[in-house]
């Protein structure tokens, strides 16, 4: 009994002792994390789940009302669900082929690699208003626009000139266009990283029997990549959820919300219509969904993240 | 024999150097279509046919942005905020980075769990309860708090930047022998010696990467800036200038590409001076495993 005691009080103590060296170095963080990150957390699940009138500050509790406004409250909020993926399954191949692809031959190059890693890398460092700004111009509706003019002026492939950003499958495909062209990147920089861990005598072996360039790659570099890939590929998955910019300056949406995606719809909603409770469940169910999206691909893709390692 | 191996390696590199400058000047068009078009001058409607390759020289739409009486004060709001956000949050990530990776402290994990399960919400699920926690904080001379300020501002920027960049420097802290620190326990110094004198001067390649990165992101950043200063005229940042001169002079394209182009310069100019030296390594590093 005596001895259970003391062994206990150690562990306190021990425990008290640990925290006491570490709170110098970890307490601002947790103070900033605990009052802008945690804490807002907890509340938007509280507005998510009430009726909020920010200027006078009454908070109503409602139930899942919220949630059954957004759910059934007509397409607007199914569109942009499905565009988030779409937006996922469309943009995330193109960046990680490109990606990888790109790598690779820079990383044959024997000089002048510092060219093509900041020249590919530009539209990553642009920030997503410029970005968004030069692809609305591009895509201009009328003969004015760059794309137009190219596709029907030059190389007459179409008769007429499309309104590129009002149209649902147009206006998608320049929100996916501008994704692949800005992020890959960033896919690039990575895996030319990745190639740095990839061994030389493997290449050399396989050069002996004979292989190219191209074989050297399906058999060597795109298996040795594969944990690189599924770090991309986590990484970017999450961001196709979190496309918000181009879309406002792009389509805005349009037509009836078609080229939505939920974190737009989440602005809309708390910005332009102080619906701050719906605005608030669109954001949790968007984040479920990351939530969810990232448990199956590290349980199918057997990934091993941090906490086991530690 | 050997000669005809080099000369065929030298001409696999002609080619590889031809295709790979064919697949940038593709993917430049962009970048191309802007800086042409900030040469322009434009009138109410747009010129036919749309001009991608410059034919003149004209910097009076640059001229015109550094002339406005607005570019200033966005230029100085954005080094002010980009600067000091990246020192606060780097030396506070740093400090937690250590403090997670190098010493034992009951709930450990779950604390830092909890820092990586924030990262995977979405940026801007919180921005409405962070706008309602800045103005709650009250303060005698200010009327709606802390919103509409710039240390409101930072405050924001530096904690939702806090999980991301703890997680990502306690990897690299983890990666350093123990044998380190160790050493300097045994000369009786502490965790503070050991921080100051061991961890920071190896992790500087890990810690420059982390800062360009911040750097970039704080630069560009939009949303956030928008809802917590955008009512406030003397706090407006490049972002903001930016999305407003789009939306003032829709017609006037150089403007807009002009000031796009000066507010990209800082970015471009750092990563092509620190892109050597950069450990992009050491974010997959220990993250992910296959």
């Amino acid at each position: 009994m005596d001895t259970l005691m003391t062994a206990r009080k150690k562990r306190l103590k021990k425990g008290a002792q640990g925290w006491l060296r570490a709170l110098p170095f970890i307490l601002p963080g947790l103070i900033l994390v605990a009052v802008f990150v945690v804490y807002p957390m907890l509340f938007t699940i509280r507005i998510s789940l009430s009726e909020y009138k920010i200027v006078q500050g009454e908070i109503t509790f409602l139930g899942l009302d919220n949630f059954k406004n957004v759910l059934a409250g007509g397409s607007r909020f199914w569109y942009a669900y499905r565009n988030n993926f779409l937006y996922a399954i469309v943009t995330v191949p193109f960046i990680i082929l490109g990606g990888m692809f790109f790598a690779y031959l820079i990383n044959n190059l024997k000089r002048g690699q510092g060219i093509f890693r900041v020249g590919f890398y530009l539209p990553v460092i642009t920030s997503w208003v410029i970005v968004s700004l030069v692809f609305q111009y591009m895509f201009n509706n009328s003969s004015r626009g760059l794309i137009n003019y190219f596709l029907v002026d030059v190389l007459h492939v179409m008769d007429d000139y499309i309104p590129w950003l009002l149209r649902e499958w147009s206006g998608n495909a320049a929100i996916w266009l501008m994704g692949i062209w800005k992020n890959m990147g960033w896919a690039m920089i990575i895996y030319l990283a990745g190639l740095q861990g990839i061994s030389k005598e493997l290449y050399e072996a396989a050069e002996l029997d004979g292989a190219g360039l191209w074989k050297k790659f399906v058999y060597i570099t795109v298996p040795a990549l594969r944990p690189t890939t599924y770090y991309v590929m986590v990484n970017m998955i999450i961001g196709s959820f979190n496309v918000f910019i181009q879309v406002m300056m792009l389509t805005g949406g349009d037509p009836n919300g078609k080229t939505s995606a939920l974190q737009y719809l989440l602005y809309d909603r708390a910005f332009n219509q102080f619906e701050f409770g719906e605005a608030s469940a669109i954001g949790l169910i968007s984040a479920v969904t990351i939530v969810a999206i990232t448990f199956l691909l590290n349980r199918r893709l057997k990934l091993d993240d941090v906490e086991k390692e530690g | 024999m050997r000669r005809s191996k080099k000369l065929s390696e030298t001409i696999g590199q002609i080619l590889l150097w031809a295709f790979l400058i064919a697949a940038l000047l593709i993917f430049s068009v962009p970048f191309i279509f802007m800086i042409t078009n900030s040469f322009e001058e434009f009138s109410y409607v747009l010129p036919y046919p749309p001009k991608l390759l410059p034919h003149r020289l004209d910097f009076s739409a640059y001229a015109h942005i550094l002339s406005m009486d607005i570019f200033p004060t966005a230029v100085k709001n954005s080094v002010i905020n980009t600067c000091l956000t990246v020192a606060a949050s780097v030396l506070i990530s740093t400090l937690s980075a250590y403090g997670f990776a190098r010493i034992d402290f009951p709930g450990r994990e779950a604390i830092f769990k909890l820092y990586l399960f924030t990262l995977m919400m979405p940026s801007f699920l919180n921005i409405i309860p962070q706008f309602l926690v800045l103005r709650g904080i009250e303060l005698p001379w200010l009327k709606n708090g802390l919103i509409g300020t710039r240390l409101g501002l930072i405050l924001v920027y530096t904690a939702t930047n806090v999980c991301g960049h703890t997680f990502f420097l306690r990897n690299f802290f983890r990666s350093l022998p123990d044998s380190l620190s160790e050493s300097v326990m045994l000369d009786g110094g502490g965790h503070g010696t050991i921080f100051f004198k061991v961890m920071l001067p190896l992790s500087t390649p890990a810690v420059g990467t982390m800062t360009i990165f911040a750097f970039q992101g704080f630069w560009e950043e939009y949303f956030t800036a928008k809802v917590l200063v955008g009512a406030n005229e003397d706090m407006i940042t490049l972002p903001l200038l930016l999305q407003r001169l789009n939306g003032q002079y829709a017609t006037r394209w150089e403007w807009v590409f002009a000031a796009s182009i000066l507010a990209l310069i800082p970015v471009i100019v750092l990563f092509i001076v620190f892109q050597k030296k950069m450990v992009v390594g050491g974010l997959t590093q220990g993250s992910v495993k296959g």
